[in-house]
């Protein structure tokens, strides 16, 4: 004890030595698995590899990402550079290079043109960077779609089947609302054409140099436990609509008090003054030790903003139902006429339908009604386009093994053997473009099942669903992947549900809504997104003054008709409505099927109509399927149905429609 | 003469499942031919299975059995057998129904009910516009309707929308059932010019009129039909008896009450 106490009291250096010194932070298993992770990140530039994130002697969110992929490539013979906002005399950054030399034994600099490891966090250094470099990254939000989803497994998903409309309406919104993107730090990038990244935490300054750099970028984040990376000499691209520019930040005008420089990254300081955010570039700057013209060269001043080339104000929101409506409804007739003198031609034309890019381009140059109703869709030899055959559905045990015993003769649609809900057997139908077909029954009668697994929220039991649409209606898209039927509703099926909140993301708005299925087929023009966007609303009869308000402040009417204009954005050949005007008050919900029935009719979609409502049907369809008990009792002309019907709960259904 | 439609041995009957399986015959046994130019009126009293004989044709009743055979262009097609999607296609184009009383969408003004069997008559939408126009105007229906919910308008007025949505272009067969009962003199004149002219234009008309002098001005020949089954065919004069201009009093007194003489099965 009193020897102890005779001591000097260490200094938190001598602690940091004594405690990891002789080890080092990270024992070479600890190493090897960052390594690991660091050369899978590499080999898929801009995919986030999960990592064992230790615990740091720094807090987390204080660089502790950075600190080991920095520990996991660094050697002794290396020299290290470590900046915090550009300044390597940050008490964070001073502290981090301590850590680091002190345990590894390298040498440190602040020159940059020393250094072979970088740690950093908010900049790229000014100085060129080459082969030489590796650029190790602090990371607080390694995830660039946390802000526009919460759930980490949806992120996942997101990303590896490359669907970013979400992060696309999340610009379109900002563009909306602020004429120009203001995210600044942090800004998406689409990484070797495959991933989008977070630039995380660089400004859109730094974002170009990023674009086939010569060094070696490493992300480090070690609260979310991910490194990522950017190899040398890949494409980097930041998310922007073709016809808004990226931008990097500019005050015109501004240069540094102190080297004078209006082409490095500047930042505020006291008394209205700017000076570089680089110390190390700015004092070799006033030393005159810098190559001023090559820097110039690699500045981003092609992104310097230009409001000429901003969004234009389109005035939807502002002046309603000007010009631009005016023309759009005489398009809209155009189309209609072109669309319907082709319909006596059945089965004749069999088009490419809408799928790619290329076709949103053609439509975006057309009017609203020449998307949906010129396409002719595909159709098969006997003329559907979809085409379900014997379609089951069984939540619960037993599968086929369940079914004995189900169904209207037994009425129950449970399974005396398994106690399974057999709450869809044995529906088989088709439907032809130009056509609507009903399934009508009461609650629980097994036609919203059989919905659900034709869109794909449900995986059905049984059976087989085709599409003329896809390989001329040869594969059964039950066997596909979950994957591949999320990408058959971009633009091949659309669903209208009950509840709108089940169609919308009611946080965004009414257009944001409809450019994230334009966005996730392809578009890439804000104008032309807004363009469509209008004529869709529009034609829903959603006033244009509240096209950039969130749907969440919208009516339950205006809401479905939201939904609609949506399910119609892409001109998907097959559109499912599953009660559709079901959650309405009856004069609004007389509108909305008033709506579908004009849009049934102008467009040539073949459709599924759902309902327990026999008004609904009749006013939409021509055929209809009667749905009892999981089954199908009865199918006929809709009219037949309602006048002549064969089947005792049919008979029922009709004598209850009566009024 | 061209034959439109052929029926045979057609029978319908209603199972009533919701009055104790109740079965009911609404026909019997039918057969029937219309050629093209030929206006055939049915006649017969209420509950003889007329309307019920249309809408089998029409399809909006299914029969039971039987042949019912049309002939298009391309060659006869057996009904009966057609799928209900190639049923849907023939209606509105080579079929129209005119019914007794109007069934219009929700909502619908008589323009754009009109306009839309235009449509499905293959016309454009503007020149379907107008075509409509002109069957309104035909048929004179107030321009300043045709934008109103059919819903609203009177019985009359909704007769003719029904007559001129069926008549926007002449099909190949046209069933009219009761197509003047609610229609004024002046009306009805119009209405029965137009099917008469649609006749003399090579239209095959099968058509149920409770008015007597409509059968007898229009049809070309004349089927009585009681209990289902066809009991009479001729001439309106040899069905009917001698109109009242040209025959005995009696017979035109008798007229209102001429089927209660021919006796109802039930």
């Amino acid at each position: 004890m009193t020897a102890q106490l005779a001591e000097p009291a260490p200094s938190v250096r001598d602690l940091v030595r004594a405690a990891d010194g002789a080890v080092g932070i990270l024992d070479e298993g600890a190493k090897r698995e960052i390594r690991r992770a660091i050369l899978a990140a590499v080999c898929v530039p801009g995919y986030q590899v999960p990592f064992g994130s230790r615990e740091m002697p720094v807090a987390r969110g204080w660089g502790s990402g950075g600190l080991q992929v920095t520990l996991g490539v660094i050697g002794p013979a290396d020299v290290l550079k470590i900046i915090d906002q550009g300044d390597d005399g940050g008490v964070n950054a001073t502290n981090l290079r301590r850590i680091v030399s002190g345990v590894v034994g390298c040498e440190t600099a602040t020159d940059t043109r020393q250094a072979t490891v970088i740690q950093t966090r908010h900049r790229i250094p000014e100085e060129d960077l080459g082969q030489q470099h590796v650029l190790v990254f602090q990371v607080p939000v390694a995830e660039p779609l946390r802000g526009v989803q919460k759930s980490v497994a949806e992120c996942v998903r997101m990303h590896a089947e490359a669907d970013y409309s979400a992060i696309w309406v999340s610009l379109y919104e900002d563009i909306v609302r602020n004429g120009f993107i203001t995210t600044s730090t942090g800004y998406p990038v689409l990484v070797g054409g495959r991933y989008v990244m977070a630039t995380s935490p660089v400004p859109r300054w730094d974002v170009p140099r990023l674009d086939q750099a010569a060094h070696l970028n490493l992300y480090g984040a070690g609260r979310e436990r991910r490194i990522y990376a950017i190899p040398p000499h890949t494409t980097v691209e930041p998310l922007t609509f073709d016809d808004v520019p990226f931008e990097v930040e500019h005050v015109p005008g501004a240069r540094c008090d102190y080297c004078g420089s209006d082409d490095s990254f500047l930042v505020d300081a006291p008394g209205g003054r700017y000076v570089c955010s680089d110390s190390d570039w700015c004092s070799r700057s006033v030393a005159g030790q810098v190559d001023a013209q090559a820097h110039r060269e690699r500045a981003p001043l092609a992104w310097l903003p230009d409001p000429a080339k901003r969004a234009t104000a389109d005035g939807y929101t502002t002046a309603p139902a000007t010009d631009a409506t005016a023309g759009l409804t005489a398009a809209t007739g155009v189309a209609v006429t072109a669309g319907v003198s082709e319909t006596d031609g059945a089965g004749a034309a069999i088009s490419a339908g809408v799928t790619a890019p290329a076709a949103a381009t053609a439509v975006a140059a057309g009017a609203v009604g020449a998307a949906g109703a010129a396409a002719r869709g595909p159709v098969s030899p006997e003329g559907w386009l979809l085409k379900v055959d014997r379609l089951g559905k069984v939540f619960g045990e037993g599968g086929a093994a369940a079914i004995a015993g189900t169904g209207p003769e037994h009425g129950t649609a449970v399974s005396p053997s398994t106690g399974a809900i057999v709450a869809a057997w044995d529906v088989s139908l088709d439907v032809a473009p130009g056509e609507a077909l009903g399934l009508i029954g009461e609650s629980g009668s097994g036609k919203s099942t059989v919905l659900n697994c034709l869109i794909g929220d449900e995986r059905a039991t049984a059976g087989s669903v085709r599409l003329a649409a896809i390989d001329g209606g040869e594969t059964d898209l039950l066997a596909l992947t979950s994957q591949q039927r999320r990408k058959l509703r971009i633009d091949t099926m659309s669903i209208v549900y009950q509840d709108p909140a089940a169609g919308l993301d009611m946080r965004v708005s009414a257009g944001g809504n409809i450019a994230e299925r334009l966005t996730a087929a392809g578009w890439r023009s804000y104008h032309a997104i807004r363009r469509r966007a209008a004529e869709l609303l529009d034609r829903v009869e959603v006033p244009l003054s509240r096209m950039d308000d969130p749907v969440a402040t919208f009516s339950g009417g205006m809401r479905q008709r939201v939904q609609i204009a949506k399910a119609l954005a892409t001109g998907a050949p097959l559109l499912l409505l599953d009660e559709p005007t079901t959650g309405l008050d009856a004069s609004v919900a007389a509108g909305v099927l008033d709506l579908l029935r004009g849009l049934l009719r102008e467009r040539n979609v073949a459709a599924v109509v759902v309902s327990h409502d026999f008004a609904v049907i009749e006013a939409l369809t021509d055929r209809s399927a009667v749905m009892q008990l999981g089954r199908v009792v009865e199918s006929g002309l809709t009219d037949q149905l309602f006048h002549d019907p064969h089947h005792p709960y049919t008979q029922r259904l009709v004598a209850a429609a009566r009024r | 003469m061209t034959p439109v439609l052929t029926v045979r041995n057609l029978r319908k009957t209603f199972t009533l499942h919701t009055i104790d399986g109740r079965t009911v015959v609404s026909l019997d046994g039918v057969n029937l031919d219309v050629a093209a130019g030929e206006h055939v009126a049915i006649a017969g009293p209420n509950g003889a299975g007329k309307s019920s004989m249309l809408r089998c044709i029409h399809r909006t009743y299914l029969p039971d059995s039987g042949s019912i055979v049309l002939h298009r262009a391309d060659g006869p097609v057996e009904l009966t057998e057609l799928p209900d999607r190639a049923m849907a296609g023939l209606r509105g184009r080579d079929i129209c129904y005119v019914s007794q009383f109007l069934e219009a969408p929700p909502r619908a003004g008589a323009l754009e009910v009109v306009a839309e069997a235009a449509r499905r008559r293959g016309l454009a939408a503007d020149v379907a516009r107008e075509a409509a126009a002109a069957s309104l105007r035909r048929l004179g229906l107030e321009e300043a309707l045709w934008d109103v919910d059919c819903g609203v308008l009177s019985g009359g007025e909704r007769q003719r929308i029904n007559l001129a949505a069926g008549t926007v272009r002449p099909p190949r067969l046209l069933l009219l059932d009761e197509p003047v009962s609610a229609l004024d003199p002046e009306n009805r004149e119009r209405a029965l010019n137009l099917v008469q002219s649609l006749t003399t234009e090579g239209v095959a008309v099968l058509a149920v009129f409770h008015d007597l002098e409509a059968i007898r001005r229009l049809a070309t020949r004349v089927l009585r039909l009681d209990g289902g089954q066809i009991t009479a065919e001729g001439t309106a004069d040899e069905v009917l008896g001698a109109s009242p201009e040209g025959g005995s009093p009696e017979a035109a007194s008798l007229e209102g009450a001429s089927f209660e003489a021919v006796g109802v099965t039930s």
